[in-house]
């Protein structure tokens, strides 16, 4: 048994050998599939453990924070009363930022390391040889973060330069980030550092429930105790641009085992005979399909190994980006150092196996399943062509019955699944459609273009599978192309009307009151807008009740997703002229459920009070609900409101406007780092969102990439198959000239036809994206920017593509037609 | 050897069934050569293909040697085809991505009765002895067939069956080829049935039969 199989496998396998285009392009397909799946993977992975260390930072893993009331700050004889009375479980957080000598801000985190509970800290992490007295005591030390140093270029007990002069204290570098890219340092040396007497909040450890009840009655009226949701809330958060990231690796992942199943479906065609060749000889089906089963396993392993190798690849190359749209976007902290898992590895032999048996191991089982030795290939293809027209109906119905039900991400992707598929199998129906239309439209055409035609429906078969992976990579391309283009228009926009002050100040220091003051400010200031905010949770969400100055320019001209009144405009102005209306993000309405004219009910310091929605404002890429009301109503309703900062609008009949604003700005307590051109915003603000879409870009050229890969394998497999047929021709005196246009002719139309289809089902992409899974993804939308610019140059490229695989088809041909047309003749 | 009583076969047709064979009976000792004669389509490829089990009889029973190959299962049949049969075509069946010494030896060392002297003989005598790197397609027709016929040597086996072995090949060629072929096969102690519509061919062996209207006639 062994002896027979081995040398069954041999006789399968050698034709991997012989034949290595074949071996390359199976190996690509293999290699690209697995490795962007994989790279995502490695990339969701890396994120989802950075959570999890995120979890451990401190002061998030508190169950609750005591914070004062009115933004002021913990008093450190508040803290120190606490302990006295017995919570331990008590440490002391203080948070700040400040700006490096190049204006970076860099977030500073502190604490009173004796006073930390032993779970919260992991002392065995840090160095053995840091000694902890030079952490508490001047000139102290700086934690910081590996990655953090590397890209301030920190070494060990070097310095941090400020803007304002200062210095940090020595770093003290530590490979794991468990304060994420904050700097650790001691309380007391923060409080020096950031100019601060007072404590941002005081964090609580397991505590049991009757205790938590003592330390409430014990808190002092002005402090509050806070339920802390913000681990949960990170991984909710974050869920959804990780099921995206998958769901369009998943696409890559089909696109390449498109083409395995091209590479395989020629390399069954050559091993036809060898297969008959072996049952004549005796080798039974079982021993056949065993060996066919080695061979799946054989590919998946090397497909694995090679695929995972490459995924890690990109996902270095990605994770930079997308650790920043993540940082950008949810606050959140991805460690940029990838790790290997073990799980990843299997997962990707596993869906590598799937895929084989799919393309490899069924049609193989199907052929040696086969009695008749016979093969009718036309009859074959028309079967087939139909049965994937009637899967793809079936896949439209299961489609449009999913479409009511869609509720998250998930069933969304399942849906834009269920579309591209379906689109994917009705193509090759539509090419020969196309064919047909050709032929019928010119009756007394000439011999050529009959010859045209029906070499088409000759190539078809072997070309409709490259097609249809071509088709899907244009529909990806141009659907996602279409959404980051949409969100660019929309963010820019908003950037206009939300960030069109000139300074932006935010600092806890600031005396709003002198800074503000009309007779001294009356040089240089033209109009201001002071924000002040509560934190409060409502439908089990963080959500931002903002105080705002009804007639401030961003204000005046604040984008609305939906009004109550007959324009924007009019509901605008009743927002403004009634304290009891307010505007809110399209979260609330999305996720909240809120609706035009429903009644809020918030609990104030005075009672509840209801209060009318007018409106639902646009609200980009945040992740919490916000609620907009005047600033008086919100000092009026909620006294213990913190401050947000204040937004500058310079005079511009002032050309010292900037110099005397910055000089009024320090005098009122604020110290360089504190305040934030409008430019620097929109500079980091469009940063931040083309890093954002970094990794989409990447993964769309990556797929593009494979489908343009399948489609040079399909071409250079025809040219194979149909040499001794090429060589005919030139022996009946076609010149190559003609000879190349008949082969060329055809597959320009079936690439027309995929980009004519990838055109409407791209916008149809990119609709379902933004205004469905957009909206259960993240609870906002934009308005759908759909222009034919990019398809035309998705048109364009698409030719370039297809012309160079054409020429390298064209040279191969030219290379190897001699022999054809020496082994024509050839009798003995 | 061979047995072969009452066989039919008919094959379904858009326009009606054709019968090719209807109540035939045939049979060849140990040791002995026929030539399968008829014209074509008279059904000489589709007997061969009854006696290999590569096809279903309708009815009646074939013997070869004590196996009843029409009630044997797909399993059993690919392992008496492996241990006792040998198949020659006219096509060769090669297998292209082995080199020729590997396809020599493939159903030897398949039933496991390869005999390293047997092959430098049966080498020595087609001669293929500085051909045995090549891979098939770099070899002549002629050659390719002689490749083939060793292959179905190697092994010894009870009875070959040959479908126009020689009929890819030139006059010469198909003479120098039969001639070998017919020798070998005897030195092999194999029964031959070849299917041929060649005179001059089933003159090398030692009878002959006529395949007409789906019965035997002997000529």
């Amino acid at each position: 048994m062994h002896a027979s199989l081995y040398l069954v496998i041999r006789a399968v396998l050698s034709h991997y050998w012989c034949h290595r285009w074949q071996t390359l392009f199976l190996l690509v397909g293999l290699v690209a599939g697995v490795g962007l799946w994989s790279a995502v993977q490695i990339i969701n992975q890396q994120a989802r453990l950075s959570y999890a260390e995120a979890d451990s930072l401190l002061g998030v893993q508190a169950g609750y924070w005591i914070r004062s009331r009115n933004d002021t700050g913990v008093e450190v004889a508040d803290y120190i009363h606490l302990r006295r009375a017995g919570f331990r479980q008590l440490f002391p957080v203080v948070e700040g930022e400040v700006s490096t000598q190049r204006g970076e801000p860099v977030s500073i985190i502190a604490t009173d390391l004796f006073a930390l509970p032993s779970n919260l800290l992991d002392v065995d992490k840090i160095d053995p040889a840091t000694v902890w007295l030079d952490f508490v005591q001047p000139p102290y030390r700086a934690w910081i973060p590996a990655q953090l140093a590397d890209e301030l270029n920190l070494e060990k007990n070097s310095r941090l330069p400020l803007r304002d002069g200062r210095l940090l204290p020595p770093a003290l570098v530590q490979s794991h980030a468990q304060q994420g890219r904050q700097i650790l340092m001691d309380i007391a040396a923060a409080f020096e550092l950031l100019n601060m007497t007072s404590l941002s909040y005081l964090a609580l450890g397991a505590i049991k429930p009757n205790e938590l009840e003592r330390l409430q009655s014990l808190l002092p009226q002005q402090l509050e105790l806070i339920e802390n949701h913000q681990h949960l809330d990170l991984q909710q958060l974050t869920e959804s641009l990780h099921t995206h990231l998958s769901a369009m690796s998943l696409l890559s992942f089909a696109v390449g085992i498109f083409i395995v199943f091209n590479a395989v479906r020629f390399s069954l065609w050559y091993r036809r005979p060898t297969f008959i060749n072996l049952r004549l000889m005796g080798v039974s089906t079982r021993l056949l399909m065993t060996s066919v089963l080695i061979e799946t396993l054989f590919w998946s392993i090397i497909g694995t190994t090679a695929g995972v190798l490459v995924g890690m690849q990109i996902g270095k190359l990605l994770l930079p980006g997308l650790s920043a749209s993540l940082h950008s976007l949810y606050d959140a902290t991805v460690n940029t150092q990838l790790i290997w898992q073990l799980d990843t590895i299997l997962k990707a032999w596993g869906i590598t196996l799937l895929g084989l048996c799919w393309a490899l191991a069924w049609p193989l089982y199907r052929q040696l399943k086969q009695h008749s030795l016979a093969s009718r290939v036309s009859e074959d293809e028309k079967q087939s062509r139909q049965r994937l027209t009637r899967a793809a109906v079936v896949l439209v119905v299961c489609s449009v019955l999913l479409y009511p039900y869609l509720q998250d991400a998930l069933s969304g992707f399942l849906l834009l699944g269920l579309l591209l598929f379906s689109a994917a199998w009705f193509l090759p129906s539509l090419l020969a459609l196309a064919l047909q239309t050709i032929s019928c439209s010119i009756p007394d055409h000439p011999f050529i273009a009959r010859w045209l035609v029906s070499d088409g429906w000759s190539q078809l078969p072997a070309l409709r599978t490259a097609m249809m992976a071509l088709m899907l990579a244009m529909t990806a391309n141009l659907g996602v192309g279409t959404l980051v283009d949409s969100f660019r228009n929309a963010f820019v926009d908003w950037l206009e009307v939300r960030q069109s002050a000139d300074i932006y100040l935010r600092s806890s220091r600031v005396d709003f009151g002198r800074l503000l003051d009309p007779q001294q400010s009356s040089a240089w200031l033209q109009h201001s807008h002071r924000r002040i905010g509560v934190t409060t949770r409502w439908q089990f969400r963080q959500t931002l009740i903002r105080g705002v100055d009804k007639q401030a320019p961003d204000s005046l001209n604040l984008p609305l997703a939906q009004w109550s009144a007959d324009s924007p405009a009019k509901t605008l102005a009743l927002w403004r002229a009634d304290a009891n209306s307010l505007l809110v993000n399209e979260q609330s309405h999305y996720l909240g459920g809120l609706q035009l004219g429903d009644k809020i009910d918030l609990e104030t310091a005075n009672g509840p009070k209801s209060y009318r929605v007018l409106g639902f404002f646009y609200d980009y890429g945040n992740p919490y609900f916000q609620f907009y009301l005047s600033r008086e109503e919100v000092v009026r309703q909620w006294p213990q409101h913190y401050s947000r900062g204040v937004a500058l609008w310079l005079n511009p009949q002032n050309e010292n406007a900037v110099l005397l604003a910055e000089a009024a700005m320090r005098a009122a307590g604020a110290s360089a780092g504190d305040w934030i051109s409008q430019l620097q915003v929109r500079k980091l603000s469009l940063n931040i969102f083309e890093r954002t879409f970094t990794i989409t870009a990447a993964m769309n050229a990556l797929t593009m990439i494979v489908a343009a890969i399948a489609l040079l394998a399909s071409l250079l497999a025809i040219l194979q198959e149909r040499l001794p047929q090429f060589a005919q021709w030139r022996a009946l005196g076609v010149r190559s000239r003609e000879q190349f246009f008949i082969i060329a002719c055809p597959i320009l139309i079936f690439v027309t036809v995929a980009w004519l289809l990838a055109i409407p089902l791209g916008a149809l992409l990119s609709w379902l994206l933004i205004h469905k899974l957009n909206i259960v993804s993240f609870g906002w939308s934009m308005p759908m920017l759909w222009e034919m610019a990019p398809a035309w140059r998705l048109g364009g490229i698409i030719l370039l593509v297809v012309c160079a695989t054409l020429a390298m088809t064209g040279w191969q041909l030219r290379r190897r037609l001699p022999d054809a047309l020496a082994q024509l003749g050839e009798m003995d | 050897m061979l047995s072969i009583r009452q066989l039919s076969k008919s094959f379904r047709q858009p326009e009606g069934d054709i019968q090719v064979f209807d109540q035939l009976d045939f049979n060849m000792n140990p040791g002995a050569s026929v030539a399968l004669l008829g014209e074509s389509g008279s059904g000489k490829s589709t007997l061969l293909h009854l006696i290999a089990g590569l096809d279903r009889v309708d009815g009646g029973e074939i013997y070869v040697g004590d196996y009843q190959i029409t009630v044997m299962s797909e399993a059993e049949l690919a392992e008496m085809r492996r241990q006792h049969l040998s198949l020659v075509f006219q096509q060769f069946h090669l297998i292209s991505t082995l080199k020729v010494i590997d396809n020599i030896r493939f159903q030897a060392a398949l039933c496991q009765r390869y005999d390293a002297d047997y092959e430098i003989l049966l080498i020595e005598r087609l001669g293929l002895t500085t051909q045995l790197k090549k891979y098939p397609y770099q070899l002549s027709r002629g050659q390719q067939q002689r490749v083939a016929i060793a292959r179905s040597l190697l092994h010894k086996p009870a009875l070959v069956l040959a479908d126009e072995p020689t009929g890819n090949l030139d006059e010469q060629s198909s003479l120098e080829v039969m001639s070998l072929f017919s020798e070998l096969v005897k030195d092999a102690g194999s029964s031959l049935l070849m299917a041929t519509h060649s005179r001059d061919m089933a003159a090398f062996l030692d009878r002959a039969i006529h395949l007409h209207n789906g019965k035997l006639d002997a000529c």
